[in-house]
């Protein structure tokens, strides 16, 4: 199972889906396609453990998380 | 009124006034536990994502160190949501504070893992947004 974890007020959401099932990628890069472009960044992780951000849906990424926009504080 | 009608009128006020009490208590010990909740998912969160060494040093220390990709430089995040990050020196002392966080209202785990992604993958531009404060004001 992929998950697409969302950071929001309560700690995070986490959404999982089957990257066989063709209708749940879809929807989960239709969910990336929503927050990124609401501002949201996209991060995997690396083989080596590393976070990288991604502008492109990764339906093998095991593990997506997104955040908002950074702004000064 | 007579005495005792206004002694069982009062009665009535003071089990109202209790019930009440009782009933805003409840509801303040149910916050406090969601608060709770949601601060320990934050940080569960930020320990999944941290490197072995990260996680150590911040179970250890409430910190942790980050290289920035574009300077090289090693940034401070400390436990926290608002100006925890600090820029250390060549003399591993802090130098100069920065201030950024997500928008919206995340929990601190939450924040310092965006930090920690930020500055590890687009540090110019991070910085670019943030907020400089002289060490002096920081943790």
């Amino acid at each position: 199972m992929a998950t697409q974890i969302v950071m929001d007020h309560t700690g995070d959401a986490r959404h999982h889906f089957d990257a066989t099932d063709r209708e749940a990628v879809a929807k989960a890069e239709e969910r990336f396609r929503q927050l990124t472009g609401a501002g949201f960044t996209a991060a995997v992780r690396t083989a080596s453990g590393d976070a990288a951000v991604t502008r492109s849906f990764d339906p093998t990424a095991e593990e997506t998380l997104f955040f908002p926009r950074l702004v000064g504080g | 009124m007579s005495a005792r009608s206004l002694l069982i009128a009062s009665r009535r006020v003071g089990a109202s006034l209790a019930q009440y009490i009782r009933e805003v208590q409840a509801a303040h010990e149910r916050y406090r536990a969601r608060f709770a909740t949601r601060e320990a998912r934050g940080v569960n969160l930020l320990r999944e994502w941290l490197s072995p060494e990260q996680r150590a040093q911040f179970d250890a220390k409430r910190y942790f160190d980050v290289i920035g990709c574009d300077s090289g430089k090693r940034y401070r995040i400390h436990y926290g949501d608002i100006t925890n990050v600090q820029e250390i020196g060549d003399d591993d002392q802090p130098s100069v504070g920065w201030c950024f966080l997500p928008e919206g209202r995340l929990v601190a785990g939450d924040v310092m893992l965006a930090q920690k992604i930020a500055l590890e993958t687009y540090e110019y531009s991070t910085l670019a947004v943030a907020n400089r404060f002289p060490i002096r004001f920081s943790r």
